[in-house]
Formats: structure tokens, C-alpha cells, sequence
């Protein structure tokens, strides 16, 4: 359970960002989906978890995968992958839950293959959203992005560690979620 | 949170609350008394001390209609209570409706709404023509034989009860008590509780003197009709000196001038603070003639009470459960280092540690669940004042008889439960019991009876209303329901007379339109069946031509924690709330046959409706396809909770043999077919999130432990879907309604 705030904030990340970029930066954390890289800000999201067991909710809306018990509250886990319409891989280890607060003052987890790191994005960096995505996914894209190298903080301090630094190094694109959008369905 | 000021709001709305509902109790002691000629003085004190009470309370917060009500209200007690009005029915009625409306007005201001109420204006005009027109002859000019000096120190209240007592022939006695200061309190209330039947306590007063500084003498002015020895023996183990007043006696007793001088103002000032500060409260004439009730024991209980939102209790419910969820993890750790032999007198303390923590854990849910317990008295008062009221509006006599006032129940049930059990009592004595002319025709008393029972039946409180009235008429209510085409004329001809009775829950059907008004019982009886599965709970009717009826309604006693069968559908948990079930069996599916597009199986002689968890829920899996015979296998019957497990041999087939979980929802059931019978537990149920609020057939969920989580099963929910038309079948039939139960 990772403390975002706590992670984001550290010299080590501010020191890495570029001092040419002007103007305010946005935290996002970037995530996988169906292989692809997503991220949303950061300021939504609580909590981090390891998926605990989970319980399926029978004539739940498709979207939802069920309820988990996040110390002894009730939280509906939403499937990002099946919000957007994306293809659905085998959850493996690295699966995690990011708990989010909804509308209406609900947590929500939010199911994802697995959590990269925190971008630290100015505006330069975003491009509105694309017509080109189209579809179902359109209304909740805010936009991509193309992180220039170092406006990435690790999100796990392990991560380097144990060499997986692999992909990072090669993500070009991320698209940026608009989290409103996604949790505020009915 | 709310400010300061919002609170002490909530808090005068409480306690006004508080004091309406204990002034509503009293009205009906009066009217009792009222009616057996015995009344009470003691009672018209209190009511009039509650009044005043509600008079302040009013003038502190600015709810001006309330004090308006109030003054004008403690001016008419007030002559009442001094003899100058007498207490007619028709008083009382006018003291009823301001309950009535203080209810009214409380609403009001809860709401902040503060136009006028027209009938508080009417009452308020009302009670002023009575309190000025019934002014009965001022009494002061009689004379009577007592030491002029004792009457300074009588309030006029004291002075008037002291008059009526001579006036009846009664003779006066002096009691002289030592108490000790410790527990003067209890004591007196002990004395008075023994001197009550004897006579009426009149005052008292302390002599001044004491055998030590640790106790106080007091001089008891009392009346009584019996002679000094035999009163003397009945008061024999209070350790009082008893003497009798001469009548035309000169001089008081010494000790009573002496006090005399001390108190001079006799009327509702603060106490005067005498030579004994400390007791200058109880000593206080007029708390101490009102007995228990008086402003001294309420202001007692307020000190000891704590008014606490319901919802905190949940909250600290939750923690409870939480901590059990630890308890549980913990205990399959100390197995875990027992198992090892590694430190094994670590181990064994960390054993007896957990045994006590598991023990204490047990005590605070126990401690949690006590605390929000209330007595359903809270909600039969309030019932009894409904039956005074209709059985007037209608002419009938009713004379209610309740049992049971003491049984608790969860907080949250009785305030969910007292528009149902109204409309209950209100189809009592409008359609229930007859008219007087009526009853004496059929050679009944011309007073009719209602029963209002209460009592707990292990994990549930049963509630009954009984009436000796002349019963359902069920060829009527028969005719309505074909006619309403709840139930088709073919149906209508095998129906059984209990199936009959259950049409009553049926909406449409009950109506007094539809039915007259001689059959019709159970103005929206479907609506108070409703509530009352909300609530867990299952409403039964029986009913005798020309005898009565009873209604019983059963009841969990708590929602915050509550028994429920765990079953195994496929690989999935789920807990069914054991106030629903009736009782579970084996599945033939041999036995099952198909009507109209629903299963159905006949369980001891009817049909029963199943649904297929499996199904309904889109669980099943390919190798379900069960072969077993003899339907039913076995049964255990009756009390909600009782579950088999099948003792008998049945055939090997372990993976394919399912159960029939049978819910019941007032007269409704319907099958519940599940995999397995994991068990029985005792689970805090928890609301699924706002994004679940869609979804039908959950009341919510539950965790068991090591993180597992059970969906709760809604069975009043599944019922009416299942009944409902379109439900899980191919075309409507109607008949399933009503043709089994």
C-alpha cells in the first residue's frame, strides 16, 4: 500500500524534473491497461492495494468485478479495462487496485493490470484529447501525453531495483484518463 | 457537526419529546383512574409538573406556540389539581388532544417551520374557557381544626389535599422518621410505597433535629381512614413514631413550629435554602408529595442518562466486528504457534490471552447490543392512546390489555414499528370489534377487548394483537380477491381458509371499498406487511368468525448484528438473515415439476415455488444436472432457524445434491435452492456502495473472516420478484400467489 503523497513529494523526484518547464505541473500516476499506458491524476486517487479477495456481485452492472473488504469497509471494484471497453488479460501478480474517491463521497477501486509511476506533467506536455481515439472511449480521454525523459517518478522503490525499469524507458505515449468521466457513472 | 446552539436544540426537542410522551402515559392512568373513580392526586401533580416543565423549556428556546399551549394548559391542571375544576372526560379529552398537538408542534419546529397551528389556537381558547368557567367555589373560607401556623408552611397544592382528606372523615397522623442523609432518598420512597395504600402522604417537613450529623428527622403529615394501631402495625418496619393529630388540637407538635419559621415560601420558587443546604432539595414539600415521578427523579435520571445517536452505536457495532474479523486472524496464529512446538510457554500465554481477548470481545458486542435496546412500552403507549381515540371517534367501548410492555427490541425496529402496529390496532377497532348493539346481540360483553402482547421467543420478539371481534369474513374477502383478479375463480374453490387470510396482504384487495365495510380489515394491510419484512420480519393472521382475530408479527431483535444460515451456491458465499428462513431440505429434483414456466415442488402438502440461486444469479456451471429421488428427503419444521442437515442415507452423490432453503415472508415463501449448507453465524450486516444501489436481491454484505465475504440475501426482495408477474416464468399465473402458505 503505497502513500502517494508521501512518494510524490520527494527531493529526489523534484530535483529530477526539468527546470526549463514553466508553468504548474499536474501529478499523474500511470497505470496498464490491456498493455496499453494510461494515467490519471494522482490528487484522486487514496490508496494503492494488492488485490484482496474479491467478491463478485451477481446482476452488477458488467463493469463492476465486485466488493472487496478494505479494513472492514465495503469498497465496489470497477474493471477499468471493461469500463473502456479494452481487452481483458488474466490478472497477474502485479495487478493492483487503486481506491478513488467517486461521486458522491463513495471509494471506489479501480481494477488495473498494474501501476508504472507518477509523471509529474506540465501543460506543454498534454495534448487535448484526440478525435482520432473516437468510440466508446472518447468521453474519457482528457488527452495524451508524451513525458520528456525525467518527468517520471518511480512509483515503487523497488522497481529499479529489480530491473523493470525496461519499459518506463520506452513508454512514448500515455493516455490521460479523465477520472470525472469514468467514475461518475450512474 | 453541528454548532452549539443546533445541539441544545436537539436536545430541548428531545427532552420536550421525552417529557410529551411521559405526559401522554399519565393522561392514560388518569383516564383509568377516571373511569374506576379512583383517582390519583399524585398523577394531576405530575402532569401539571410536566406542563411546567414543558412551559420553561418553550420560553428558553422561543417556540412560542408551545409555551402559549402550555401556560394556558398549567393554569387548567393547576385548578385541577386544587379541586377547583373537577376531572370530567371531557377535560381529559382536552388534555389528550394537547398531547396530540404538542406532537404537532414538536414536528413543526423540528422542521423549522413557524407559522401558526389553527388547532393549537382553538385548544389554547379552549382550555382558557375551562380553566376560567369551571371555577369551582374558592375554598378558602371553610375552616378546619389545625394549628393556623402549620397551614403557613403548606403550599396551596398540600393545602387543598389536606382539606380534601378532612373532608372525607380522614383521620390525621404525625409520622416522625430519623433517616440517615446517605440514602433519605430510597428510604422515603420505601415509606412512601408502604404508607400508599393506607392513606395519602400530606407533607413533610425536617424537625431540625437528628441523632447525628450524618441523619435527619422528619415530621410526615399524613391522612389515612384506618385507626393509629392499625396503622402503626402496618408501618411497623419503617422504624416510625407514629402519633394521631387531635382533631381541634391547638398547637402543632414543637418541632413543626420550629420549622415553620424557616420556610415562608411555600409555592414552585427555587428551594429555599434552609439550615440544611444540602438537603434544602429533597426536602422540598412539593418534590417530595409528588412522589418518585417529581422533578427530583427526573432530574436524577437526566444526570445518569446519556442520549446517544443511534448511529454511533452502529459505528462502534462495526469496530466490534472488525475486531472480531482480528479475533479470528489471531486465533489461526496461536494455532499456527501451538502447532509449531517452538516456545511453547509463549505459546500457551499468547493462547490465554487470545481466550480472554475473544472473552471481553463477546461482553462489548453483548454491552453495544444492550445499549440500543429500548422497551416496546415506547410504542404500545403510544398504541394506547390511538385505541382511546378511534374507539371514541367509532362509539365503541374497547378496554385494551397490554402484556409485555417490558420487552426490548433494537432501537431502530420500534421506531420503524409504530405505524404499523397502528394501522394494525386502528383495523382492530374499526373493522375488528363491533358495535355495542351489535355485540350485545350476539351476546358478547358490550365492552370489547383488544390484546396487545409482546414476548421474545428466542432470537425474535413476537408482537400480537388480538381482538374478540367478529372476525374476518373470509367468503367476502374471497369474492373481492376473484373480482380483483388477484386469484382466478378455479383457484378460488380449492383455496384454503388460512390462504384466504393471506389475501388481506395482498394490495387492492382489502380495501373497504372493495370489500364493504363489514369484511373489510387491512386498510393497506400490504403496506404493513411491507414494512414489516423490512424489518426482518414476518406477519402471521388468524381469524374466527364471530370470535376474532389475531395478527402476530415476529421480529428480529436487532438489525445491527443478526443470525443468518450461510449457504454455498457453486463457489460463492451467501448468508440468508435466519429470520427468513423457515427451514432447509434436501432437493429431489425428481419432485420438481414445472407449472406455468415456474419450478415448484409440494412440501408437505403445498406447493412451494423454487428459485434457483444458481440461475438467478448466473453461476451454474455445466456438470449441475442432479438425479436423486424421494421428495421431500427431510424436513425440520417450525422455528426460524432450525436447519437440517439431512441424517438420512441419501444417494452418494455428494457434488450434485442441493438444498431447498425455505424463506417466508408473511405469508409468501418461496424455495431457495443452494449447493451446500456451510452454517449458522451471527453477522454484521453492511450496506452495499451507492454504484450497488441497482442491483436487486442484496440486502447487503458480510464479512466472515479471513476476509471472505457473503452477499446477504434480500428474501422479501427475491420473494416479490419471484411472485411477482414476469418473475423467472414464462406467462403470469396468479394462482401461485395465494396457493401456497
Amino acid at each position: 500500500m503505497a502513500n502517494l503523497a508521501r512518494r510524490s513529494g520527494s527531493p529526489a523526484g523534484l530535483r529530477r524534473a526539468r527546470p526549463q518547464d514553466r508553468g504548474p505541473r499536474t501529478e499523474y500516476l500511470a497505470f496498464v491497461l490491456a498493455g496499453d499506458v494510461y494515467a490519471a491524476p494522482v490528487s484522486f486517487v487514496r490508496e494503492i492495494l494488492k488485490p484482496p479477495p474479491l467478491t463478485p456481485v451477481p446482476r452488477a452492472p458488467h463493469a463492476i468485478m465486485g466488493i472487496v473488504s478494505v479494513r472492514g469497509q465495503l469498497v465496489t471494484v470497477v474493471d477499468l479495462r471493461r469500463r473502456l471497453r479494452l481487452a481483458e488479460p488474466v490478472p497477474t501478480r502485479r495487478a493492483r487496485i487503486l481506491l478513488a474517491a467517486a461521486s458522491g463521497g463513495e471509494t471506489l477501486g479501480l481494477f488495473v493490470d498494474e501501476v508504472l509511476q507518477v509523471y509529474r506533467l506540465s501543460e506543454s506536455e498534454k495534448e487535448p484529447a484526440v478525435a482520432a481515439l473516437g468510440g466508446d472511449v472518447a468521453p474519457y480521454i482528457e488527452g495524451i501525453a508524451r513525458p520528456s525523459l525525467g518527468s517520471g517518478l518511480a512509483a515503487g522503490g523497488r522497481r529499479s531495483v529489480e530491473g523493470r525499469t525496461e519499459q518506463e524507458s520506452h513508454i512514448s505515449v500515455v493516455i490521460l484518463l479523465d477520472l470525472r468521466a469514468v467514475l461518475g457513472f450512474s | 457537526m453541528a454548532d452549539s446552539g443546533d445541539r441544545a436544540r436537539e436536545e430541548f426537542l428531545s427532552e420536550a419529546q421525552e417529557i410529551v410522551e411521559g405526559l401522554g402515559r399519565d393522561l392514560l392512568a388518569l383516564d383509568e383512574g377516571l373511569r374506576a373513580s379512583r383517582l390519583d392526586p399524585s398523577l394531576i401533580n405530575d402532569v401539571f409538573r410536566a406542563v411546567h416543565t414543558l412551559k420553561g423549556l418553550a420560553g428558553l428556546f422561543g417556540a412560542t406556540r408551545m409555551a402559549s399551549l402550555s401556560h394556558e394548559l398549567e393554569e387548567l391542571l393547576d385548578k385541577l389539581r386544587l379541586g377547583k375544576v373537577d376531572l370530567t372526560a371531557a377535560v381529559l379529552d382536552l388534555l389528550f388532544r394537547s398531547v396530540q398537538l404538542y406532537g404537532l408542534i414538536l414536528q413543526a419546529e423540528k422542521e423549522g417551520r413557524d407559522q401558526v397551528i389553527p388547532q393549537v389556537d382553538e385548544l389554547v381558547r379552549e382550555l382558557h374557557r375551562n380553566a376560567d368557567g369551571a371555577a369551582v367555589a374558592s375554598p378558602t373560607s371553610s375552616r378546619y381544626e389545625l394549628d393556623p401556623s402549620l397551614l403557613a408552611v403548606l403550599t396551596e397544592y398540600e393545602e387543598h389535599r389536606l382539606r380534601a382528606n378532612i373532608a372525607q372523615g380522614l383521620r390525621l397522623y404525625r409520622l416522625r422518621v430519623q433517616f440517615q442523609l446517605a440514602t433519605i432518598d430510597q428510604a422515603l420512597d420505601e415509606l412512601k410505597a408502604m404508607a400508599k395504600p393506607h392513606g395519602e402522604i400530606i407533607t413533610y417537613l425536617p424537625t431540625g433535629a437528628g441523632a447525628d450529623a450524618d441523619s435527619i428527622e422528619l415530621d410526615i403529615l399524613m391522612a389515612s381512614a384506618i385507626p393509629v394501631d392499625e396503622l402503626r402495625r402496618a408501618l411497623a418496619s419503617g422504624g416510625v413514631d407514629l402519633e394521631e393529630i387531635p382533631r381541634r388540637s391547638s398547637s402543632g407538635p414543637s418541632s413543626l413550629s420550629q420549622v415553620e419559621l424557616e420556610r415562608s415560601s411555600p409555592v414552585y420558587a427555587p428551594p429555599p435554602s434552609g439550615r440544611v443546604p444540602s438537603l434544602a432539595p429533597p426536602l422540598h414539600p412539593d418534590e417530595l408529595i409528588a412522589g418518585p415521578k417529581g422533578e427530583l427523579g427526573t432530574l436524577r435520571s437526566v444526570a445518569q442518562t446519556v442520549r446517544v445517536d443511534i448511529h454511533k452505536l452502529d459505528h462502534l457495532m462495526n469496530i466490534v466486528g472488525e475486531l472480531s474479523i482480528v479475533r479470528t486472524s489471531m486465533a489461526r496464529l496461536v494455532e499456527r504457534l501451538r502447532a509449531a512446538r517452538i516456545e511453547r510457554d509463549l505459546a500457551a500465554d499468547v493462547h490465554r490471552l487470545q481466550r480472554t481477548f475473544e472473552r471481553h470481545l463477546e461482553a462489548m458486542q453483548q454491552g453495544i447490543l444492550e445499549v440500543r435496546m429500548v422497551p416496546l412500552g415506547q410504542v404500545f403507549d403510544k398504541l394506547a392512546r390511538v385505541v382511546r381515540q378511534i374507539s371514541r371517534e367509532a362509539d365503541k367501548l374497547v378496554n385494551l390489555v397490554i402484556t409485555g410492555a417490558e420487552t426490548e427490541v433494537d432501537k431502530l425496529i420500534v421506531e420503524e414499528l409504530s405505524d404499523p402496529l397502528m394501522h394494525m390496532m386502528r383495523n382492530a377497532i374499526d373493522h375488528g370489534i363491533e358495535t355495542r348493539s351489535e355485540r350485545e346481540a350476539v351476546g358478547k360483553p358490550a365492552l370489547g377487548t383488544i390484546a396487545l402482547n409482546a414476548f421474545q421467543k428466542g432470537n425474535h420478539v413476537v408482537i400480537e394483537i388480538e381482538d374478540d371481534g367478529r372476525g374476518i369474513d373470509t367468503t367476502r374477502l374471497l369474492e373481492a380477491s376473484v373480482r380483483r383478479g388477484v386469484i382466478s375463480p378455479d383457484d378460488a374453490r380449492s383455496i384454503s381458509r388460512s390462504e384466504i387470510l393471506t389475501l388481506i396482504f395482498i394490495p387492492g384487495v382489502s380495501t373497504k371499498r372493495e370489500v364493504s365495510e363489514t369484511s373489510g380489515r387491512g386498510v393497506g394491510m400490504d403496506v404493513v406487511k411491507t414494512n414489516i419484512s423490512k424489518l426482518g420480519g414476518v406477519i402471521d393472521v388468524q381469524s374466527e368468525a364471530g370470535i376474532g382475530t389475531k395478527m402476530t408479527v415476529t421480529l428480529p431483535i436487532t438489525l445491527a448484528i443478526i443470525s443468518a444460515l450461510v449457504v454455498m451456491v457453486e463457489d460463492r458465499l451467501f448468508a440468508i438473515p435466519l429470520a427468513n428462513v423457515q427451514e432447509a431440505v434436501v432437493l429431489d429434483p425428481g419432485a420438481v415439476r414445472v407449472i406455468d414456466g415456474r419450478e415448484v415442488v409440494t412440501l408437505r402438502g403445498s406447493t412451494l415455488q423454487l428459485c434457483r440461486l444458481a440461475r438467478l444469479f448466473e453461476l451454474e456451471s455445466q456438470a449441475t444436472q442432479p438425479t436423486t429421488n424421494g421428495w421431500p428427503t427431510s424436513a425440520t419444521s417450525g422455528a426460524p432457524g432450525s436447519v437440517s442437515n439431512d441424517a438420512r442415507p441419501a444417494p452418494r452423490k455428494t457434488s450434485t445434491r442441493q438444498y431447498v432453503v425455505v424463506t417466508a415472508v408473511g405469508a409468501r415463501r418461496l424455495g431457495l435452492v443452494v449447493g451446500t449448507l456451510v452454517g449458522e453465524q451471527d453477522v454484521v450486516i453492511k450496506a452495499l456502495g451507492p454504484s450497488l444501489k441497482g442491483v436487486r436481491g442484496f440486502a447487503g454484505a458480510s464479512e466472515l473472516g479471513d476476509q471472505r465475504i457473503a452477499l446477504v440475501i434480500d428474501a422479501p426482495s427475491l420473494v416479490d420478484e419471484l411472485h411477482a408477474p414476469g418473475g423467472e416464468r414464462i406467462r403470469p399465473l396468479i394462482a401461485s400467489r395465494g396457493s401456497h402458505g
